[in-house]
């Protein structure tokens, strides 16, 4: 892997270079190096992942941010990268501060795990690998299986003209089983994944026991019955939670999106939108989680931020810019998926805290309704205010009673009903538990970003998907 | 457009140092450079560009005990040393791969630019920062005086890359491009007192700035946008239902492209050719050599010359996807179909192995009409204009989303806007089982390129949607 220290000569002296023309520049490099194993019936395959390093500067040109990038640290590249920014700044004139305050922090935070992956090596990597493969193929039934690691180390360093020196590197691991079941041309799946940012202690989550579970699940999915279709109660699965909490509630709360009048929330900013037993929070420190980072990528430390506490609805996700323009405080969000990709103020670990119901009370309180159960996706609507959830599969409620296995499901309403219409909050045995996604800002951009919660009752429309 | 000569050689400088290394190889290089313009409301905020990315992959396909051992890597570093440390790594992984193909045969004899489609905006190739500024001038002008309907947020991205690619077997190709990306927000507020505002939020990908088509692209934006503050909730049923290209867009490559490749039909996962998925009138073809198409170019990412590719044919599946590795694997030719597929289609192509994945996926014109006379020919159902994110699965080809914006069909002509509740199904089933392509009832006469499709709308009957009725009881969604 590439050290970003042996190149902080070249990029001091580009910082310093951009910075003769503008107010305010910054650097932000960045080196990654991975390796990745994945296995089902018909092959096996390791790959490392790229070697890739670059480099991205940005600097204030009085009315708008301009930046460069280039993926090579030598003198040449990084000098051609400038060249146009430099040409862009003499034409901006005079030009004043940017909006917000610039990062002064100076840090390392390199987290070394107890048991690195890069340790493990690929062979130990591939029996791991093998293990859950035969543990999920042996279940009669399953016509395959596919079994995935991924580990990548990722070193950024961010410099700029106020005197912020901020790097750190971090290991993000990532393991995943699918169970795949056929019958009569027709194929189900179920999954399970662990992961978060360490070494191999999150590996030793998947085991013999969770392998078999999949794979059973996937059989049953083969058979279930069609979800049902309309407005009900729904009780939302830890994964599932976590996952309303960043893709329906959490964009809503990126700042960026008040600044441009395109978010639902704006408005309601200091108001009650749920009980007093719902807290939403975003943390970016919370240790060997998923979406947590040392430092932005504006170089401001990572933090807690209170979204909703105790059912209202008291703060919002900033940057620098969306800090300036609305009065409040940058809250390390800013976030880069890549040194070839713009920054946006992004979550980083978004989760609701537990209370006191457990699983049983929350059916027999849902009365009839449907269970959803391991997400697989969402989708944000941060104008609009409408939610979209995606399940693999759920459990049918009726009279307070859990009966049939039913189908992949999709789930829609307005975030707010739902939040209104919560009436109970799961309990949690241990800390809350931070599952694996990637989210992308519209489109593109994606980049790790972690969620949870308890089990969760409210209500909203339910089809098939 | 062959006129834009390639001056990149990366892959054949690194090829040349793949000399000594013995059994079927292949690089693939990229020399991209990227400008972008991000906007607001107000105007321009943040200007990017160039973003230079120059790197490449090696793969190595070596035969080892009647199998095919993979090694691949990729790097930003084409120096000697850096050459060496990415072969260092291609063949350490290799130790670990075995994939199911005896002896993979690697295309040779494609040498320099090959012919094909049309992909390359001129004014993008020379001046992508003044193409880019011009577009967003014709965006924010066509939006000017417009009652209660604006920009909230976009980005127009534009992606000038040269492709080179060698191998083994003595290829030596290369080839231009432009791509395209854009996101709009378009905004409706204003009004009556207490209307929340309403948006409809495009993503357009191609090979092209078309600047022209923004004034009637803004009226249809704005008219949605607007539409969505008044729209109510769907009913719930198995209904009928008219799917635009805009809807099909999202769906049918995700959901088609591992089914209907040797993906799955090596994992046994496919529908056999010559059995039936759809009506006797369905025809479904990939075709890489539409001009202007994202999915188009001269050869594929293994050098393989890009064809049209019959998957569907009388409503019986025909013909599946292959690149060189699954076509050895299951004695078929590569039928160009080797792309290295990601979650963005312009950019890092290099960093991926390549696999069987769709280019544009084409349904010939019907005999369904123009949009109106599927409308007057579902008779009473919706029409769905987009939905949030319709979450393709390509082993189940399950769909399903919530609708952002669309319309009752009532009498044979749209009504009222619905927005909320959800839409899915399965895209493709064994026969007997209901599935989007199986229960088409009439497809309409207009193909549209959109992404990776090209199809006219097409009418469905029945798709599940759910609505909510309390919504709909209180006047909203």
């Amino acid at each position: 892997m590439v050290s970003l220290h042996d190149h902080e000569g070249e990029l001091d002296r580009i910082l310093k270079r951009v910075g003769r023309h503008t107010s305010f520049a910054e650097v932000m490099a960045e080196g990654s190096h991975g390796e990745t194993v994945t296995i089902d019936t018909k092959s096996h395959r390791a790959t490392t992942s790229p070697r890739l390093a670059g480099a991205v500067i940005r600097a204030w040109a009085g009315t708008r941010w301009v930046e460069a990038a280039a993926s090579d640290f030598d003198r040449a590249s990084l000098d051609a990268a400038v060249e146009g920014l430099e040409q862009e700044l003499k034409n901006a004139g005079s030009i004043g501060p940017p909006p917000g305050i610039s990062a002064t922090t100076v840090g390392n935070a390199d987290e070394v795990p107890r048991r690195p992956m890069r340790d493990m090596g690929l062979e130990r990597e591939m029996e791991y690998a093998r293990d859950l493969f035969g543990w999920t193929i042996a279940v009669p039934g399953i016509k395959n299986a596919q079994v995935g690691v991924v580990w990548w180390d990722d070193e950024r360093l961010y410099l700029n003209t106020a005197g912020a020196r901020c790097h750190h590197t971090s290991c993000r691991v990532r393991a995943g089983l699918v169970g795949i079941a056929v019958e009569n041309g027709l194929s189900e799946y179920d999954y399970t994944a662990s992961g978060g940012i360490g070494g191999q202690e999150f590996l030793e989550e998947m085991n013999e026991t969770s392998a078999r579970a999949i794979a059973q699940s996937a059989i049953e999915l083969l058979h279930a019955k069609a979800p049902p279709t309309g407005s009900m109660s729904v009780l939302l699965d830890e994964g599932t939670t976590g996952t309303f909490a960043h893709e329906s509630f959490g964009h809503g709360t990126e700042a960026d999106q008040f600044v441009r009048d395109r978010s639902y929330l704006k408005p309601l900013l200091g108001q009650m939108l749920g009980p007093e037993s719902l807290t939403i929070a975003d943390d970016g420190s919370i240790p060997r989680a998923w979406g947590s980072v040392p430092f932005d990528d504006e170089g401001h430390p990572a933090e807690k931020t209170m979204l909703i506490d105790h059912g209202r609805f008291v703060g919002a996700l900033h940057d620098r810019d969306s800090a300036a323009a609305l009065h409040a405080t940058a809250t390390g969000n800013t976030r880069r998926s890549d040194f070839l990709s713009r920054p946006y103020v992004r979550m980083t670990n978004i989760y609701v805290e537990p209370q006191d119901w457990s699983f049983e009370e929350l059916v027999k309180e849902a009365g009839d309704g449907v269970v959803l159960e391991h997400w697989t996706s969402g989708m944000e609507d941060p104008l609009g205010g409408q939610m979209q959830l995606k399940v693999r599969r759920g459990r049918r409620i009726e009279h307070g009673q859990l009966t049939d296995v039913v189908s992949s499901m999709a789930l829609s309403g307005s975030v707010l009903a739902f939040l209104r219409d919560i009436r109970g909050i799961g309990k949690s045995e241990g800390p809350t538990r931070i599952e694996t996604g990637f989210c992308g800002k519209g489109h593109g951009d994606y980049l790790p970003t972690g969620d949870g919660g308890p089990y969760l009752l409210s209500r909203a429309v339910v089809g098939p998907a | 457009m062959s006129a834009s000569r390639v001056t990149a050689d990366t892959a054949f400088r690194v090829a040349e140092r793949l000399e000594k290394v013995e059994g079927p190889w292949d690089v693939y290089a990229e020399r991209s450079r990227s400008h972008e313009l991000h906007f607001g409301g107000r105007g321009i905020e943040f200007v990017r560009g160039p973003i230079v990315l120059e790197g490449y992959g090696i793969r190595l396909l070596l035969p080892r005990e009647g199998k095919t051992a993979i090694g691949f890597q990729a790097s930003t570093d084409a120096s000697a040393k850096g050459v060496e440390a990415v072969l260092r790594d291609a063949e350490g992984v290799s130790k670990y791969s075995e994939f199911p193909a005896k002896d993979v045969t690697l295309p040779s004899g494609v040498n320099g630019t090959p012919p094909g489609p049309e992909i390359v905006d001129r004014s993008v190739w020379e001046n992508a920062p003044a193409a880019l500024t011009e577009y967003c001038a014709t965006l924010f002008a066509a939006f000017e005086g417009k009652k209660d309907v604006a920009i909230s947020f976009g980005s127009v991205k534009a992606h000038r890359t040269e492709v080179t690619i060698a191998n083994s077997a003595g290829l030596a190709s290369s080839y231009a491009n432009t791509a395209i990306e854009a996101e709009i927000a378009v905004k409706s507020s204003g009004g009556p007192e207490g209307t929340a505002p309403g948006e409809y939020w495009v993503n357009l990908s191609g090979r092209r700035l078309e600047p022209q088509d923004l004034p009637r692209q803004a009226e249809e934006w704005g008219r949605y946008a607007s539409d969505a503050r008044r729209a109510k909730s769907p009913p719930s049923g198995d209904l009928t239902v008219v799917l635009p290209p805009s809807i099909l867009e999202p769906i049918l490559p995700a959901a088609l492209g591992f089914k209907l490749s040797g993906r799955g039909q090596l994992r046994e996962l496919s529908p056999a050719v010559g059995s039936v998925v759809g009506p006797s009138d369905l025809t479904l073809v990939d075709d890489g050599t539409i001009d202007w198409a994202t999915g188009s170019s001269p050869v594929d990412d293994e050098g393989t010359p890009q064809r049209r590719r019959n998957l569907i044919q009388g409503g019986k599946v025909s013909e599946l996807l292959y690149d060189a590795l699954y076509g050895s694997a299951l004695s078929h030719p590569s039928s160009g179909s080797g792309l290295r597929h990601g979650f963005d289609f312009a950019a890092h192509r290099f960093a991926r192995v390549p696999g069987p994945f769709t280019t544009t996926l084409s349904i010939p014109p019907g005999q369904g009409g123009s949009d109106q006379e599927l409308i007057e020919a579902a008779g009473d159902g919706i029409w769905a204009q987009q939905i949030g994110w319709p979450s393709p699965d390509g082993l189940t080809t399950a769909f399903g989303g919530e609708i952002r914006i669309g319309y009752r069909i009532r009498n044979g002509k749209l009504a009222e806007p619905i927005r909320g509740g959800t839409i899915g199904g399965l895209v493709l089933a064994p026969a007997g089982t209901p599935s989007l392509l199986s229960n088409i009832v009439a497809t309409g006469s207009h193909p549209v390129l959109s992404g990776g499709v090209l199809v006219p709308s097409l009418l469905i009957r029945p798709l599940t949607v759910a609505g909510d009725e309390r919504a709909a009881a209180m006047g909203g969604a």
